[in-house]
């Protein structure tokens, strides 16, 4: 999976030395630099709601062709009061009238009726997001530390076996889908050895409080989260390990060891600081993939985030969620993106000075 | 959205003089075995109307059976036999790998070589497009289109090449940008030859394992969506896709009360991670095979001394 995440943006850049932040330079130039970004991404986000807004109007057909169906069971056979059933949806006015108030109920977070499940679809979305920003979160962070650690130490044993089978493991965790591995670690440590909950995100009835009702969530969330993190690994495991060795040779490392400084240091202040910039790009492309793959992980664990929502209004052809799931899902994304330029652009005294 | 952050385009090189350097690189070792993988299943594929025991929707046993002589890997739910689902979903994905990954390519392939080729205006455009289809969430893009668009396997191979092409058109492009300063089409540029020409003639045939590679990973990420697409329910509802049989045995109640698990859920998984296994080895062989550079850091130069 996800084999085209390493972007052009991270390319590792072999001739740059080590990190210096340099404070209180080009402070102008970040914000016309942030303005930008901000610009561009909120472009990004009204092409996504373009999208969502054509896509039922590009299909063949009318909403309410039904109401015209003399053998349908919503025919209605007053052309007026039809007309009246087609203004209340705003269906009469113009595809540019339609999109400005689309968009305006967007803005006040109105997504919508499901009729499927007899609720606003917010409210259905407020009920299952905290779940998926929670899988997302915890997996992306703990996929990060764990490929940046793995990475040095493949980097410092590069080529031998230490190297080869962090590379082999690697290889085997990105090809494997997400919702494969999630399956598997389902079959081996909740039915073989039942260590985990099979479904679910609380042991439902509980009295928990406090403490106990922590750890139930957690005991919960390690399978769901241990397959999302495995499918995340491997990217970024390869991104660090190929910007590591590109440094390893540069000037700054010789002088570094001809100091005499400690493994330790010369591994994380200096090779490691060089790889964390494009690290930081990854992890903000990596933050779509995690939307997705946590769509298969809990669809397999019946884990109650956006992905059930998902799977749930995919049975029912549930057009208004699957809609809404998608705005938000893009928007999280998006945000998570931004927040990371801008951080990025923040960090890397380059970035302003071009 | 990511034009700050973009490492400078490096300074235009003078001409390359020099004939093109050839590369004498093996086709590395885990190339074959990838290649040895996708072939059997290419091969099951192709021979399962001849291999399978039964029709895909033939009840032909009692539920959820064990393995036996009639149906070796046992029945599902219903009394469908499992190895003749199986062998029809790796008939879907032989399909999708070819039809969605050859789409990709060719949507990737064309426009990249345009960008590259063209510059400008045109290239600046085209690659502000690939940055923003790529920061899009491509789950839940691919279910919202996906469900107005309707099942059908041909139908959902295409969405899948409208919405994946763009690593395809980067890495395209970004070879044809290279090969534009080599002496040889620079001459073809000075003896007049149209944009066209130069593309096919010149440009094509140095892309070309480039292109190969492309579509192998093309082919790896269609097969995970259109599985994954199925898995959720928005398959082709008339085929035995292999997401669609995980699908259905997760959701058989009671499947872990029984020993059905290991003969119904079991197996779709081991086919789509062992073709995807294959797919990526096969990739990583091309990848090396390209660019040496990346089999130096991880075979037989890197045991050189590690510390630097």
């Amino acid at each position: 999976m996800a084999t085209d995440v390493i972007d052009r943006r991270a390319a590792p850049r072999p001739d740059q030395g080590p990190h210096l932040p340099q404070a209180g330079r080009g402070g102008r130039r970040f914000a016309t630099m942030a303005l930008r970004s901000i610009g561009l991404y909120a472009l990004t986000m009204l092409a996504v709601v373009v999208v969502v807004f054509a896509l039922p109007r590009a299909m063949p057909g009318d909403p309410l062709l039904a109401l015209e169906d003399p053998d349908n069971s919503l025919y209605l056979s007053d052309p007026a009061v039809r007309e009246q059933v087609r203004a209340y949806y705003g269906l009469d006015k113009s595809l540019v009238e339609q999109f400005r108030s689309y968009v305006g109920n967007l803005a006040r977070g109105e997504f919508g009726f499901s009729i499927a499940r007899k609720a606003p679809v917010g409210h259905l979305i407020k009920l299952h997001l905290p779940w998926t920003l929670l899988l997302m979160g915890v997996s992306l962070a703990v996929a990060s530390v764990l490929s940046f650690m793995a990475g040095v130490a493949a980097t410092w044993r590069r080529g031998r076996a230490g190297d080869r089978w962090l590379m082999i493991g690697m290889t085997f965790f990105r090809a494997i889908p997400e919702y494969a591995l999630a399956a598997v670690l389902l079959i081996v440590f909740a039915v073989v050895f039942p260590v985990f909950p099979l479904a679910g995100a609380r042991t439902p009835f509980n009295q928990y409080g406090g403490l106990e009702r922590w750890a139930d969530i957690g005991r919960h969330l390690v399978l769901p989260a241990s397959a999302l993190t495995l499918s995340l690994l491997g990217t970024k495991f390869l991104l660090v390990r190929n910007t590591m060795i590109s440094t390893l040779g540069q000037d700054y490392m010789v002088l570094a060891r001809a100091k005499g400084l400690p493994d330790r240091l010369l591994k994380y202040r200096h090779a490691g600081r060089n790889a964390l910039l494009p690290f930081l790009t990854v992890v903000g492309i990596q933050a779509g993939f995690a939307v997705g793959g946590s769509v298969f992980v809990e669809s397999v664990f019946a884990y109650p985030g956006m992905g059930t929502l998902i799977l749930r209004a995919v049975e029912a052809r549930d057009y208004p969620v699957l809609e809404a799931t998608f705005l938000v899902l893009a928007f999280v994304v998006l945000a998570v993106n931004l927040l990371l330029e801008l951080v990025y652009a923040r960090v890397d005294p380059r970035v302003g000075a071009e | 959205m990511t034009a700050t952050l973009r490492p400078p385009e490096a300074p235009v090189a003078p001409v390359d003089l020099a004939p093109a350097k050839r590369r004498r690189t093996r086709f590395p070792a885990i190339g074959w075995i990838g290649l040895a993988i996708v072939a059997v299943f290419a091969v099951l594929a192709l021979a399962a109307p001849w291999l399978s025991p039964y029709r895909v929707i033939e009840l032909s046993g009692d539920p959820i059976d064990g393995p036996s002589a009639q149906h070796l890997l046992g029945t599902n739910g219903v009394g469908q036999d499992v190895l003749s689902q199986l062998l029809s979903g790796a008939r879907v994905s032989m399909f999708v790998a070819l039809v969605a990954g050859g789409g990709t390519l060719l949507i990737g392939a064309s426009l990249g070589m345009v960008a590259g080729w063209a510059g400008g205006t045109t290239d600046a455009l085209l690659m502000r497009v690939v940055d923003l289809v790529l920061v899009i969430p491509k789950v839940p893009l691919l279910i919202v289109i996906a469900t107005y668009a309707g099942p059908g396997l041909t139908v959902l191979c295409v969405i899948i090449a409208l919405t994946s092409w763009p690593p395809t058109a980067r890495v395209v492009r970004s070879q044809v940008l290279s090969l534009r300063r080599r002496a040889h089409v620079k001459a073809a540029v000075g003896f007049g030859g149209n944009s066209a020409q130069i593309l096919r003639r010149h440009i094509l045939p140095e892309v070309g394992l480039i292109l190969i590679a492309g579509l192998v990973g093309a082919a790896g990420r269609a097969i995970t969506f259109e599985a994954g697409l199925a898995f959720l329910g928005l398959g082709d509802p008339t085929r035995a896709s292999w997401g669609a049989i995980l699908r259905d045995a997760i959701d058989f109640g009671g499947l872990f009360y029984t020993d059905a698990w290991k003969w119904w859920l079991v197996p779709p998984i081991v086919a789509v991670s062992l073709l995807l296994l294959g797919v990526t080895f096969l990739g990583v062989g091309l990848e090396q095979r390209i660019n040496p550079r990346l089999a130096r850091h991880t075979s037989r130069l890197g045991r050189r001394p590690a510390r630097p």
